[in-house]
């Protein structure tokens, strides 16, 4: 039998160097940001970000940002790059980081919608997508108001960001920087030469370090999605033989990281928890894998900054992860809690498709909307 | 499983494991058929190769579960790129898990009483039992190779379809036979089983190469076959 060829066919070393020059793309677009937010000035900053003062506001943010963007890995790698600038806070940024947790589950919860005239296939479906939502809501549920009250995620991640780059209100000489500074300093002069200067030229330099982060990760997460899939497909199939559990786990870690997105990899299950071929229980701990997989983003983006701020936020995104798998997976008593729930709201959710919709609107457009107008 | 990941593999887009176990469930198709024509042709004992081929029975069909996830997972990675290839192997599991059941048939005829051994057909039928079983064998070559022709399969096709013919012509016969009906009704059952399977093991090729097939290729009366 012949099957179609493919970017992964091209040599290894073309592959290798298209994949490092999506990540410098990418790593030039953060510092874009960070450059563009410093433009600004103060003033401007405080007004940008006051809403986010609020937690909870803070929150609602950060899932809009990521259901808009349709990726944790975006999002996070922006609010990187806004900490790196001075503009956001850890603390305040530590809640939007949570949010895209939550924010990023929608992809798959979308994808489980395209099951929805088989009432079997779909139960099966948007209970393997939702699981990962209350997942996450319920970590955050669990874990924002620990972080508010003691401070704990971003105490840890303050700890270890110390310990590799300096302590916070510092000036860290990353190398990488370095080598973005350059084509940073083009664009910069670019948007200076047709006349732009001060604010307009700050807006412009931070929409273009955002178009630039959004089209560099597509391609690397397109790109990614090719030259691993064959492993993709190998070790799922090797799971599926031998069941879930904690390798499931680091399997969805890896398969995340490889991608560079947590919605590839919770995608992926979503048709095969919809045809029977993975059980929820099995599909669970992979999910929870790409959780911590996808952090890898945001830690990558803080290479690219100045402040030690910015891979502290990145590193409370991967110990906000790991936490709420140790509370909510390594606990025998919760593991059921997130699949109990996924499974009930499936069985309302066959029983009246609409529900399903409206839960999707409801959970990721209208109630952080709600969150942002009056809390923020 | 983590270790799959990491592990570099020749894979031809996740296919060559799927071709593999597809080979080895027609092996089993084969080993099922030459054990139930054993049963009918000589005088082997139909209980104890019941055993063996109601194992190996259970073993295609584990195997067909197995693929069917396997394909599943390759559509969810990979996109819809493959689907006439995945369409392909659906199909093609489809027909092997059919030859397994048609082995069970011959074994039933064996089980009911019908012994054909002592017939004057008898050297006959076994002859052409060993050519149906290496044509099993031909079907595997023609599917574990990528660069296999259309005018190999059509080839291929032709020769089974000619035995098909001439099997039809058999059964035909028996129809205004004037030997009695024990005698005739038996051997145009089995004839009637050989020639589903060699429907089958030209679907097999067939499906390898060409997933959704010209209405005018059905010579065999593909939609029978099960």
């Amino acid at each position: 039998m012949t099957v179609r060829r493919s970017f992964a066919d091209l040599p290894a070393p073309l592959r290798s160097a298209t994949v490092v020059a999506l990540i410098y793309v990418f790593l030039v677009g953060v510092s874009s940001l960070e450059t563009g937010i410093k433009i600004m000035g103060s003033d401007t900053q405080e007004r940008l970000f006051s809403a986010a003062e609020n937690p909870l506001a803070a929150l609602s943010i950060g899932i809009l940002g990521t259901v808009l963007v349709q990726s944790s890995s975006a999002s996070t790698s922006v609010i990187v790059g806004l900490v790196a600038s001075g503009a956001l806070g850890v603390d305040d940024a530590v809640p939007m980081v949570m949010g895209a947790n939550i924010g990023t589950t929608v992809t798959n919860t979308l994808v489980s919608l395209g099951h929805i005239r088989q009432s079997g296939e779909f139960r099966r479906a948007f209970a393997a997508a939702t699981v990962h939502d209350f997942f996450n809501v319920l970590a955050v549920s669990i874990l924002l108001p620990v972080e508010l009250l003691t401070g704990v995620i971003s105490s840890i991640a303050q700890g270890i960001s110390e310990r590799l780059v300096g302590a916070s209100g510092t000036e860290w000489k990353s190398p990488v920087k370095a080598w973005v500074k350059e084509p940073v300093g083009w664009l910069q002069d670019f948007w200076g030469a047709v006349g732009l200067d001060g604010n307009p030229k700050g807006i412009v330099m931070v929409l273009t370090g955002l178009v630039i982060i959004l089209l560099a990760l597509t391609f690397i997460t397109k790109t990614m999605r090719t030259l691993v899939a064959d492993r993709v497909e190998r070790s799922i199939n090797a799971m599926l033989s031998r069941g879930g559990g904690m390798v499931a786990l680091l399997l969805g870690i890896v398969i995340t990281i490889a991608v560079q997105s947590s919605s590839i990899t919770t995608s992926i299950l979503i048709p095969l928890a919809g045809a029977g071929v993975i059980t929820l229980r099995n599909a669970y701990p992979v999910t929870l894998g790409a959780n911590v997989g996808t952090t890898i983003t945001a830690l990558l983006a803080s290479l690219a900054a100045s402040s030690p701020d910015s891979l502290t936020v990145a590193l409370a995104h991967a110990t906000f992860n790991v936490a709420g798998i140790l509370v909510l997976y390594v606990i025998p008593l919760a593991r059921d809690v997130p699949i109990r729930a996924a499974e009930k709201l499936a069985d309302v959710a066959v029983e009246r498709r609409t529900s399903a919709v409206a839960y999707v609107a409801f959970m990721f457009i209208v109630l952080p909307l709600i969150g942002v107008a009056v809390l923020g | 499983m983590v270790l799959a990941f990491f592990r570099s593999s020749s894979d031809d887009g996740g296919f060559d494991h799927i071709v593999a176990k597809a080979v080895s469930m027609l092996g089993d198709a084969r080993h099922s058929f030459d054990l139930a024509t054993l049963a009918l042709l000589t005088e082997a004992d139909p209980a104890t190769v019941g055993k063996d081929i109601r194992d190996t029975d259970q073993r295609i069909n584990q195997i067909e579960l197995e693929l069917r996830s396997d394909l599943v997972v390759h559509v969810s990675v990979q996109g819809t790129a493959d689907i006439g290839s995945v369409l392909g192997f659906t199909l093609l599991l489809k027909k092997i898990e059919r030859v397994g059941d048609q082995a069970k048939n011959i074994l039933e005829l064996s089980e009911n009483g019908v012994d054909l051994a002592g017939r004057p057909e008898a050297a006959r039928l076994l002859e052409e039992r060993q050519v149906v079983s290496d044509l099993f064998l031909r079907t595997g070559a023609l599917m574990r190779d990528p660069d296999v022709t259309d005018e190999e399969i059509s080839a291929f096709a032709d020769e089974v379809s000619a035995k098909a013919d001439g099997l039809q012509e058999r059964i035909d016969s028996f129809m205004t036979s004037d030997r009695p009906g024990h005698e005739v009704v038996p051997l145009a059952i089995y004839d009637r089983y050989v020639r589903r399977i060699l429907a089958n093991l030209v679907g097999i090729v067939r499906a390898s190469s060409e997933p959704v097939p010209n209405a005018a290729e059905h010579t065999l009366g593909d939609d029978i076959d099960d």
